[in-house]
């Protein structure tokens, strides 16, 4: 194995920036990193370079450790983004860089530099200054000089991001080229999902600082187990449906699984994945091979080229759930993507507004996951309470359920633990424990760090607080439930939203949760006092009007209260009105220091509310992220002066 | 009615028709007076014995050493503090530690700071009376105060902050990837320094210095105070005109003035050359 990675960790202010990765590249195998910005994927490049310190973890290379080495000694050859070429020497001389450090004499050095420039297609040009070349070229010197002094391991940082379209392709070649020659082993970073199949022999995809999925391109396009790497590699239809003994039931249609199926967990639900060239379009249900989906309408169809992207609308599936394409907040539709090709779409033409019948030619089946919780304690009375009910909502949604407990001596913590098992454990799809010593805000924290989660339940009570809350909010996608006391049923849910993107988050998750709960929802917005202008007032009755249809479709009953005042009173008013058994709050969005704080608003509602459980709800809006803005402005990772 | 086609000009002057011209006038007529003529003048008057008479007045034995002992002085002053300022420079920009704004802001003080003042601090640590002062005189037989080394000290004090500040901002925005490239290619940090950042300063460390050795050869309040006023050991070049002055010789004075200015407009100009030259070769 030529690169090995053990549980790479690296934080920053406290988040981790790349969350326990591990991974192996094999001697001579092109290696592509993919995932958005901010996933963690080009500091992993540093880490293994020597250029950004290693929090925990170990990197091999070629067998060494190497995780303490400084970059001078690992034997790497790295190409920037942007070239990083020394503009004051010339091209001759910066390829050659590497080969006189390490004393080769002048015509060996000649020699190879010629050599290199042949190989990269820059023949004849060594005499020039880099600043007389087009970005592309400079690139290839880039890599000449990489390559020059033979490394172990070539690593590249989205190297192809600040050159124009065609540019990229003729270097994606060259590189790939270069590569099977020298047979040298690579890791290539990018967020370019087209780049990266063309250049992989195996894919990871990353995502916020965790490693998602790891394997061949076709593989991962074609068979993924995730959600995010399924919308994130190309586009996906993907819908909920539920697994039956021998295949998968979409509403009233039913696919038998041909290929050996993948061991689906015991959830009853999976998600089923189809790609756009797996969709049939046909003017008749007869004409249709395949089962059916529907007869959907045209919205709207693209030229791409090579082939015609279609999107078409078709009436809502009873018991089916769309995850992509996005629907709009508050429809009921059910939306397909396909593409056809130039043939096809000859022999059927079809226009915005058209109808055509939709068939599926194949599917992949992914687990569901399903929501995951984690119930902290710490064996005082109110804890225990608050665990009562975060096990209650676990049991009503069918989550996966953690129970981390603190604080307590060895003994003691077993025990309680036996207890909360007994408790709650029937009828949960799996209940985990787990201790940890230390103080509450730290064993929370890295908890949620060492795996991601749906919900997190704490009690209002000291030694829990504010603070931890605050903290809980910055990092991961977990949203809250704060409970103050113990809560015998749930029948009504009060949901406070605003109109807008982050609140239509809110919704959805408030609903389905609801549905888990079997309740009854209100949304409320408070508008302003005095002088809320019609259009504000305007826009939050229709945004409201869509969230009770969304609430509608998830099987929520829901009605819809605008008010106006102060929100705290306006909300504390209507609580002990409506008799609502818990409260609904979108988080916070963050600030322009990139923490989402509880000073404000929301913060005053949680301490008011002492009586009710308070759930906030993150939006992928407002998510934590962390920034990695260094002391003069500039995003750096060099921690310690070359 | 025809429609007539109007050129319309640039809205810049419209408000104040005059206003263009005045503000080039106005620059124009305050270079002139602050600048230009008083230079004019000097040249002239200088000059009015010919280059010969130039020669004359500075190749006389005390003009002379004067010139020699401003000119090897500030040179000595202009390599410590290229050194130096670079060093401190560095430091700001590559290092965090606590004070580093106050020291960053310190940096600039010899601009405020009377130059005679300058010279008086350095009288009080250095004097043959102090501690220190006597120290260096028995110990080391280097006398500070009234003799050339004190000139140096003074001059490194006054001109402190151009090479720093000329460098700082260059430094600063150093592409910090091309040092990451050499140390993946296997460069040590004195390498990366010196093949990579090193190349990048020239032209600001180059210029920085220049200017500063042309300021030292202007240095006047703080050098008279540190090293007094004994011809033939430690009068320099401006402390001689300011002795000629007195003494009533304005030809000799104004010769001497015209080679000072020589140098000094030379040497800025050169600096001017070199930093056009640079932003050229970086655009």
């Amino acid at each position: 194995m030529s690169i090995v990675l053990e549980q790479l960790t690296k934080r920053f202010a406290g988040h981790p920036v790349v969350n326990h990765v591990s991974l192996e590249v094999a001697d001579g195998e092109f290696f592509v990193l993919l995932g958005p910005s901010g996933s963690g994927k080009s500091t992993i490049l540093r880490m293994i370079a020597g250029l950004a310190g290693i929090d925990q973890g170990r990197i091999l290379l070629h067998g060494r450790d190497v995780t303490d080495l400084p970059p001078q000694r690992r034997g790497v050859g790295f190409v920037f983004q942007h070239y990083a070429l020394f503009h004051h020497m010339s091209v001759a001389d910066n390829i050659a860089f590497g080969l006189r450090i390490r004393r080769v004499p002048a015509a060996e050095r000649r020699r190879k530099c010629d050599e290199l420039l042949e190989l990269v297609g820059l023949a004849g040009l060594g005499v020039r200054m880099p600043t007389q070349l087009s970005g592309g070229q400079q690139q290839r010197v880039a890599l000449a000089r990489a390559l020059a002094y033979q490394p172990a391991v070539l690593l590249l940082d989205e190297p192809f991001g600040a050159l124009d379209a065609k540019i990229r392709t003729d270097l994606r070649r060259t590189l790939r080229r270069i590569q099977r020659e020298l047979g040298m082993t690579t890791i290539f970073v990018t967020h370019d999902q087209e780049e990266a199949f063309e250049l992989a022999d195996r894919l990871g995809v990353m995502n916020v600082g965790r490693l998602l999925e790891l394997g061949p391109p076709a593989e991962l396009y074609e068979h993924p187990q995730t959600e995010f790497v399924a919308t994130f590699l190309g586009t996906a239809n993907l819908l909920v449906g539920q697994a039956t003994q021998d295949g998968v039931r979409v509403g009233p249609l039913h696919f038998p699984l041909r290929t050996e199926a993948r061991q689906i967990s015991a959830t009853p639900r999976v998600q089923v994945l189809f790609r756009p060239e797996d969709v049939v379009l046909a003017p008749t249900e007869d004409a249709l091979v395949g089962p059916p989906l529907g007869q959907g309408e045209v919205e709207h169809s693209t030229f791409a080229g090579s082939f015609e992207r279609i999107r078409l609308r078709l009436p809502a599936l009873a018991q089916v759930r769309l995850i992509a394409p996005a629907v709009p907040f508050g429809s009921d539709a059910l939306l397909v993507e396909a593409s056809r090709s130039p043939d096809q779409a000859r022999h059927f033409p079809l226009r915005p507004g058209d109808r055509a019948w939709v068939g599926v030619r194949r599917i992949h089946a992914l687990a569901h996951p399903g929501l995951s919780f984690l119930l902290v304690t710490d064996g005082s009375a109110t804890a225990q309470a608050a665990l009562a009910v975060g096990g209650q909502i676990a049991r009503l949604s069918h989550a996966r359920t953690t129970i981390l407990s603190h604080s307590r001596p060895t003994d003691e913590l077993a025990q309680l633990l036996q207890t909360a098992r007994e408790q709650i454990g029937s009828g949960l799809p799996s209940l985990e424990t787990r201790s940890a010593a230390g103080p509450p805000t730290v064993a929370v924290l890295q908890e949620t760090e060492r795996q991601p989660y749906d919900l997190v339940v704490l009690d209002t009570h000291p030694p829990y607080g504010m603070d931890l809350a605050e903290e809980l909010l910055q990092t991961g996608e977990h949203h809250l439930l704060l409970v103050p006391r113990a809560q015998p049923t749930f029948a009504r849910v009060l949901i406070c939203v605003a109109a807008g993107e982050p609140g239509k988050d809110d919704v959805l998750f408030a609903g389905r949760l609801a549905r888990h709960l079997g309740a009854e929802a209100t949304l409320l917005s408070v508008l302003p006092a005095g002088g809320a202008l019609a259009m504000a007032r305007l826009r939050t009755e229709r945004f409201l009007d869509a969230g009770v249809r969304t609430l509608g479709l998830l099987g929520v009953p829901a009605e819809a209260l605008v008010r106006t005042g102060a929100v705290l009173d306006e909300i504390q008013a209507e609580m002990t009105a409506g008799g609502y058994d818990m409260l609904v709050l979108g988080a916070p969005l963050h600030g322009s220091d990139g923490r989402g704080v509880l000073a404000g608003v929301v913060g005053q509602v949680i301490s008011a509310m002492t009586d009710r459980p308070v759930l906030i709800v993150r939006s992928h809006y407002a998510a934590g992220r962390a920034r990695w803005v260094g002391p003069n402005g500039r995003v750096s990772l060099v921690e310690e002066v070359l | 009615m025809a429609t007539i086609a109007v050129s319309r000009e640039p809205d810049t002057g419209r408000s104040l028709p005059w206003g263009r011209w005045g503000v080039r006038a106005g620059a124009m007529t305050y270079l002139a007076f602050m600048l230009i003529i008083p230079l004019a003048v000097i040249f002239q008057d200088g000059l009015s014995g010919g280059l010969t008479g130039v020669w004359q007045t500075i190749s006389e034995r005390v003009a002379w050493h004067a010139l020699v002992l401003t000119l090897w002085t500030s040179g000595l002053m202009a390599l410590i503090n290229a050194l130096m300022g670079l060093l401190t420079a560095y430091v700001l920009v590559r290092y965090s530690f606590p004070g580093q704004a106050l020291l960053n802001a310190i940096v600039d003080l010899p601009f405020a700071i009377p130059t005679l003042v300058a010279g008086v601090t350095l009288v009080v640590l250095y004097g043959p009376q102090r501690a220190l002062g006597a120290w260096f005189d028995q110990t080391l037989g280097l006398r500070i105060i009234f003799a050339p080394p004190g000139i140096v000290l003074a001059l490194l004090f006054v001109t402190f902050p151009f090479v720093v500040r000329t460098v700082q901002p260059v430094l600063q925005s150093l592409d910090r990837e091309q040092e990451e490239a050499a140390a993946t290619m296997g460069a040590g940090a004195w390498l990366t320094f010196r093949r990579v950042v090193l190349p990048a300063l020239a032209v600001p460390l180059i210029s920085g210095t220049l200017l500063s050795f042309a300021r030292a050869i202007g240095e006047f309040g703080a050098i008279v105070v540190v090293a007094g006023n004994i011809p033939l050991r430690t009068q320099t070049a401006a402390v001689y005109v300011f002795g000629e002055i007195e003494s009533q010789n304005r030809r000799g004075a104004s010769a001497m003035s015209v080679v000072m200015l020589a140098i000094a407009f030379s040497l800025v100009l050169l600096a001017d050359l070199l930093q056009r030259r640079a932003r050229k070769g970086a655009a």
